[in-house]
């Protein structure tokens, strides 16, 4: 099997053969990255391949970037504006700032220009009546005005209150083919997401346009690309929660991959603590812009119900709630105009990149504090493909203004990466309500192993964790799921004896349906029931209430009520007995079984014990400058004990562990870091 | 709560009362009393008129000239 | 305590400069400590609003997100808050104070961990009635090391208007309960007294008693995290954060006033009359004197209190003043009690934004310092230079409706079906949005279909509408037009308190915005089998609520007559009926006639801008059909540089 993530600069590959992981990298070809994609797969082969599991951040990074194919929006007339006003508010750094624009309206840069957003005569009601009926002569006009723009490719289609009754969405969509022709892609939000308010729903509409349009091509020229190359197997893709689903099935609704990339680390995490026994894990994966955190709990991700592509471009899919803060090796350190350093959020990227790289920049980073103290090898980085520089760190520190003593502004541009981290990884913590003391640290990413133990402190996690291949450990999670088939109707019921039967028939439906998507694959699939709910009177949903699993009679709906009381109790701290409970959302998940990466043992050493390569300088947080024992990942095996303050190599990554720190080897290579244990 | 009358004229204004003595920033004699609302809440400052640097700001009522009849009780 | 100032401030040297060691004698830890403990305070505000936002029951939180946390400081601190949560900027200015004032009356020595006081007086504490404070003590070692604190609203709070929303109550007791500081929790028991005085006066108790006791647990939430953060970091650093994260943003304050030239600046903006009758109009004037990185914004010459409850109090014009300061020339910092540190506010007893009890009835505050704001960007428009800012769209014209369901339920809908939302001024940086919440504030927009599944209504219109933006070298936002169909029979309030002037003034040679208003549409006026047409010949049949019109058509005119919006004070409509509410339009930045005529182009291919529009307010000649065939307009080059070298008028 193999899984390849698409990133913005490289894109990984990883197999699992023979009992053996076998990885690759290789640079993204962002104009044609399917050649990218199969280049990799090239290299490590893909004929004796069962499944090719594939996450890419294509998608997010072309909405991010506006290089967007041109598409429509119809919507209910009157009403055309509703992708301009989005929820209205402004991010708390604008509370006073007259200057703050809207990053997705018309004064700045839309998604879909005013003039393609047309309104349609009709309106349906909250209750599903036709207050006015569809006016098709009118539809068609608006069409036709589409056809005389220049090469508008999807259309997406959001009328008012099309959560409660779709027809004129339906018959739209009839009349968007016959005026436009079938080349050109259309999405009605009663197909794409039939929830509630309207703004929600339409972003996420047109986001699924857009990715019918990016991805369509794409997975048929991958598909016949690894045909050629004798690949027999499946093509899956991962979605936002990288839950894995078969290449024809996410492009029925392929909004929901178009946040791929990220989430499969987080799985990875998931997959990896199962086996080493630690199920409660706070994953940070730190890479050259920004540090991704995000929580997996009694083995499982945490996963959300919609979440922003920019400050309030929303998309109702589930995904893995991952939370980015700007702290990687390539963020760049700066002086505040009140004096105090800061980390990030801007980022030397990989072109110029850290100053160190000697490629052109000239503002410190957190790989040049690294390199500074000495954490990092300037002979060995990246496998010794490159050279650092350290007169260029240096320099680069000396020209920051500011009165802190030179020695040591590199140990607080360090210092400062880390609080940020620390505030993040506690602000994810608190949301959830989780103790960090009671969670492990997976450090992964290039650059997690040689911050994220000094972390520790901060954070008051229980101990560090870095898997192997920390460089890839995100690809490896594409190899770590289960293929899941998920399916969800918006239903708005109050939870009665009376309501038993429309349930009961929601979830009937929708595992029917999923039982012949399935086909061969139904006899060893197993389901999985929750719900959205609320109290009567809220309008935000508590998601993933369990719901059982056999027919829903009334005695099925007093448990979800009262499962949806203790959720409620442990999540908002209160309980409201005498307040009805309404069902929302009905999920269902299929999920299929298939073999997953496993991790080779590491072996317990015999005879000789562990010896330090050698001996080097590093610089304390002070300016000083302390020795430490630099070892070599190679040579770890299982058992094996480190006390810092000490560094350990290996061909992608650098390993600190602190003073005062210690250092143990699992049984899977792994290197686990906890405070105290030494001298 | 005491019972404030609605002013009598169509616009209201704040007297200044001209106090004596000299502005130990600026050495101007344009010093002047007034009540003003800050950081911190209410002030009665005697306050120089040319550079605006207070010679005194005492902490005035929470409520500034608002006062409540409970105070009374 | 009373503080003498001498000598310039130039000698203070900045707080970036100051050594380390000087560093952490004044603030209790080092740099970086500090810096680590004001980011969790910001934080810990944000998880309280969070935590009540996703679970509140009323339209008014969960939908607008109408509340706002905030931290303080110990008395001895003087209640200092070093953290405000992105949300109402209307509570920035007025939390501070009204903890203080809240805390002392009731009496500091008094309270016990566990309690939670509240207080609701505009006198006291700003906004109004509806908006509670609820103050959480944070106690370290028998002390009180701080507070935490969520002022939110309530969806009642008495008085003769059901949710309150109104400019036509006459006095306090018209207008809602009046709760004085006093306890709704003693040591985390809930004090019965406290519940009944809301419970007894206020309407809609089975929606207040869930939203408070979501608020309990987000204060619990935010005195968890705090005494955490105490726990570990030790008192002396957790005060000297505190006063650090403020002098920061007192620090930033002041270098900007720096930057300003010296000079006295003076500035007005109106609204158009009170709910009595249109004889008086109400102006705010501001006297700006800078010197040296000193303010004092006087308002003497302000008009007196009106006589219904669109007043604003003392603390919501301390608000406005730190806004409009911030938004021209510290628009970055976080806003903290220190904002105000070197702004003195001059404020004459009994103004319009300083009234005074019992007859200065206080509700509608911000129609009342959204002119504040206004005079005071219009003060500043040449100090500042480029960051000039023009005005939004001035009113929220705000709407409230209510009635009962068919088994009599009642029910009350409020600032969601009239102006509440619209455009901002242009700045240099570019165009303005067309949909913004007003400068003094930061809310959600409440879905449409989230208000025609609770409210007999229809949303049948929220559009932007064409050459009502101020033109400009970065052009306004534009107005917006909705439409509200209610297919039952309803009262209404309806509040449009600025249609008489331009609220979107322009800057640096920008044009205003357009003026809006406010018709109510009769069952007869309309065909309900489509939208009401957006043309001046659509108004014949209506019954206007406000706006300057044409007496016999009822559509826009300069020159019109003004129609007083409280001659019908509550607004008794046949079922589908509907309410019409344009705003008005943004303010432009700088001479239109020198905006890029491709940019012009695009304005008219989007319809932000008529063809005729752009040959007038810009002087760009364009071709084509910009409804049939929007990308095929063209710009008619030779006829554009002629129309733009015309002279001026
Ligand atoms: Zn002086």
């Amino acid at each position: 099997m193999l899984g390849v993530d698409v990133g913005g600069t490289f894109t990984d590959v990883v197999a699992f053969r023979d009992g053996r992981i076998v990885t690759t990298k290789v640079p993204t070809d962002t104009r044609e990255p399917e050649r990218g994609v199969l280049q990799g797969a090239e290299e490590l082969g893909v004929d004796d391949a069962a499944v090719f599991n594939h996450a890419s951040t294509a998608g997010v990074n072309a909405i991010i970037t506006r290089r967007l194919p041109k598409v429509a929006f119809l919507t209910t007339e009157g009403h055309r504006d509703i992708l301009d006003i989005g929820r209205a508010w402004r991010p708390l750094s604008a509370m006073t700032d007259p200057t703050w624009r809207r990053s997705f309206g018309d004064a700045a840069s839309p998604l879909v220009p005013r003039y393609l957003r047309r309104g349609i005569a009709e309106r349906m009601t909250a209750s599903g009546e036709e207050a006015i009926a569809l006016d098709e002569d009118q539809a068609r006009e608006q069409l036709q005005v589409l056809s005389r723009c220049d090469g508008v490719q999807g259309v997406a289609v959001c009328l008012l209150n099309a959560y409660v009754d779709a027809r004129h969405e339906v018959r739209l969509r009839e009349l968007v083919a016959e005026e436009l022709g079938d080349g050109v892609e259309c999405s009605i939000s009663s197909d794409v997401s039939p929830l509630a308010k309207e703004y929600a729903r339409a972003s996420t509409t047109v986001v699924d346009v857009f990715m019918k349009i990016i991805y369509s091509r794409y997975t048929e020229r991958l598909g016949s690309g690894l045909r050629e190359m004798g690949f027999g197997g499946r093509l899956n893709f991962a979605d936002c929660a990288a839950m894995l689903v078969d290449s024809d099935f996410a492009m029925q609704a392929p909004f929901r991959i178009v946040f791929s990339g990220p989430a499969a680390g987080t799985v990875s995490g998931a997959h990896f603590g199962g086996l080493i026994g630690d199920e409660n894990l706070l994953c940070a994966d730190v890479g050259g812009t920004s540090c991704d955190i995000s929580l997996v709990t009694a083995g499982q991700p945490f996963v959300q119900t919609e979440f922003e592509l920019e400050h309030d471009l929303v998309v109702n899919a589930l995904s893995n709630e991952i939370s980015s803060i700007g702290a990687g090796g390539g963020s760049i350190v700066s002086i505040s105009p009140a004096g105090e350093m800061r980390v990030g959020p801007a980022s030397a990227g990989a072109d110029p990149g850290p100053a160190c790289y000697g490629k052109g920049g000239t503002e410190p980073t957190l790989t040049d504090a690294c390199l500074l103290m000495g954490i990092l090898d300037a002979e060995r980085f990246a496998a010794g493909r490159m050279a650092l520089d350290a007169a260029a760190a240096q320099n680069a520190f000396e020209g920051l203004e500011t009165s802190i003593d030179p020695d040591q502004r590199a140990p607080q541009a360090y210092l400062m990466g880390l609080n940020n981290i620390a505030e993040g990884i506690v602000d994810i913590a608190v949301k959830h309500g989780v103790d960090p003391r009671d969670y492990s640290l997976l450090a992964y990413g290039a650059a997690g192993g040689m911050l994220l133990p000094a972390a520790l402190e901060l954070v008051h996690a229980r101990r560090v964790i870095v898997p192997p291949h920390p460089g890839l450990f995100s690809a490896l999670g594409l190899l770590s799921s289960d293929l899941v088939y998920a399916d969800s109707r918006s239903a708005y019921t109050v939870l009665t004896p009376d309501a038993a039967g429309p349930v009961d028939e929601v979830y009937r439906q929708m595992e029917d349906g999923l039982r012949e998507r399935l086909g061969a694959d139904a006899h060893d699939v197993r389901f999985e029931r929750s719900m959205d709910a609320r109290l009567v009177g809220q309008t935000w949903d508590t998601p993933f209430i369990p719901v059982p699993q056999d027919t829903i009679d009334a005695a099925a709906i007093e448990t979800m009520i009262e499962s949806f009381h203790v959720a409620y109790q442990e999540r908002a701290g209160n309980r409201f007995d005498a307040l009805p409970v309404q069902g929302v959302t009905y999920r269902v998940q299929a999920i299929v079984p298939v073999d997953k990466v496993s991790y080779p043992h590491s072996d317990r050493r015999e005879g000789q014990s562990l010896q330090a390569s050698r001996t080097i300088q590093l610089r304390d947080l002070d300016g000083s400058t302390y020795e430490s024992e630099e070892y070599e990942r190679d040579d770890l095996r299982a058992g094996d004990r480190i006390e810092g303050p000490a560094v350990i190599r290996e061909e992608l990554s650098t390993t600190r562990v602190g003073t005062g720190q210690t250092a143990t080897v699992g049984d899977y290579g792994e290197i686990v870091i906890e405070q105290g244990g030494g001298r | 709560m005491h019972t404030f009358p609605r002013p009598a004229e169509a616009t209201v204004s704040v007297a200044r009362e001209p106090v004596e003595g000299e502005c130990a920033a600026c050495g101007a004699q344009e010093l002047r009393s007034y009540p003003v609302l800050s950081e911190g809440g209410w002030f009665r400052v005697v306050k120089c008129q040319r550079c605006l640097v207070s010679k005194s700001r005492e902490p005035w009522n929470l409520a500034g000239s608002i006062t409540f009849l409970s105070e009374q009780v | 305590m009373s503080t003498v100032e001498t000598g310039t401030q130039a000698e203070q040297p900045l707080l970036r400069d100051i050594p380390e060691d000087e560093f952490e004698a004044r603030y209790g830890c080092d740099r970086f400590t500090a810096t680590v403990l004001a980011n969790r305070y910001r934080y810990t505000v944000e998880h309280m609003c969070a935590g009540l936002l996703s679970n509140a029951f009323s339209i008014i939180l969960r939908d607008w997100y109408d509340f706002a946390a905030t931290i303080a400081g110990p008395p001895r601190d003087n209640y200092s808050m070093p953290a405000v949560s992105n949300s109402l900027v209307l509570f920035l200015g007025t939390m501070t104070d009204a903890i203080r004032n809240t805390v002392q009356e009731y009496g500091p020595e008094k309270l016990r961990p566990g309690d939670v006081l509240m207080c609701n007086d505009p006198y006291r504490t700003g906004t109004h009635v509806n908006d509670v404070n609820f103050v959480r003590p944070i106690f370290h070692e028998e002390e009180i090391a701080g507070f935490v604190n969520l002022q939110a609203h309530m969806l009642d709070m008495g008085g003769v208007v059901p949710g309150g929303f109104s400019g036509t109550k006459r006095n306090v007791y018209e207008n809602g309960v009046v709760i004085a500081p006093q306890l709704l929790y003693a040591e985390d028991r809930a004090v019965t007294s406290g519940w009944s005085l809301i419970f007894d006066n206020a309407r809609f108790g089975d929606v207040l008693l869930p939203d408070i006791k979501t608020i309990y647990e987000n204060l619990r939430l935010g005195e968890r995290l705090l005494s955490e953060t105490l726990e570990r970091y030790g008192i002396r650093a957790f005060h000297g954060a505190m006063r650090y994260a403020c002098d920061i943003a007192g620090e930033a304050m002041h270098h900007a006033l720096r930057a300003l030239p010296d000079g006295d600046y003076a500035g007005e903006d109106r609204i158009d009359c009170d709910g009595v009758d249109d004889e008086e109009e109400f102006t705010v004037r501001v006297t700006i004197r800078k010197r040296g990185g000193r303010a004092e914004v006087d308002l003497s010459g302000s008009s007196r209190q009106a006589r219904t409850s669109i007043n604003a109090g003392w603390l919501d014009a301390k608000t406005a003043v730190g806004v409009a300061f911030k938004f021209l020339i510290d628009r970055e910092t976080p806003f903290t009690s220190a904002t105000f540190r070197d702004i003195d506010i001059v404020l004459p007893d009994g103004s319009l934004v300083s009234a005074l009890p019992p007859d200065g009835a206080i509700f509608l505050y911000w129609e009342s310092t959204m002119p504040l704001v206004n005079a005071i960007l219009r003060a500043l428009e040449d100090a500042v230079g480029e960051r000039a800012v023009g005005g939004d769209y001035g009113s929220l014209s705000i709407h409230s409706a209510s009635g009962a369901t068919a088994d009599g339920t009642p029910w009350a809908t409020m600032a969601q079906c009239g102006g509440e939302h619209g455009p901002w001024g242009a700045t240099s940086t570019g165009d303005a949005d067309s949909y913004n919440v007003f400068y003094l504030a930061n809310n959600i927009d409440p879905a449409t279909e989230a208000i025609e599944a609770d409210f007999p209504v229809l949303v049948m219109r929220k559009e932007y509408v064409a050459d009502t933006a101020g033109a400009g070298y970065h052009r306004g936002g534009a107005a917006v037009l909705k439409d509200t169909l209610w297919t039952e029979g309803v009262e209404h309030y309806s509040s449009p308190m600025h249609v008489k002037s331009a609220s979107g003034f322009g800057v640096g040679g920008g044009g205003d915005g357009r003026n809006g208003a406010v018709w109510v549409f009769e069952p007869e006026a309309f065909d309900p089998s489509a939208l009401i047409p957006d043309t001046p010949e659509a108004y014949a049949g209506t019954t206007p609520v406000a706006g300057v019109l044409d007496p016999e058509t009822h559509a826009l005119r300069e020159d019109g007559e003004y129609f007083f919006f409280a001659r019908v004070p509550m607004w008794q409509t046949e079922p589908n009926t509907v309410f019409r509410y344009l705003t008005n339009g943004g303010g432009g930045w700088g001479n239109p006639f020198e905006r890029d005529p491709e940019r012009v182009k695009r304005d008219v291919r989007d319809g932000y801008v008529t063809i005729e529009g752009a040959e007038r307010d810009y002087g760009v000649v364009i071709t084509g059909d910009p409804d049939r065939d929007p990308e095929g307009l063209e710009i008619d080059s030779a006829a554009t540089e002629a129309k733009r070298a015309e002279p001026a008028g």
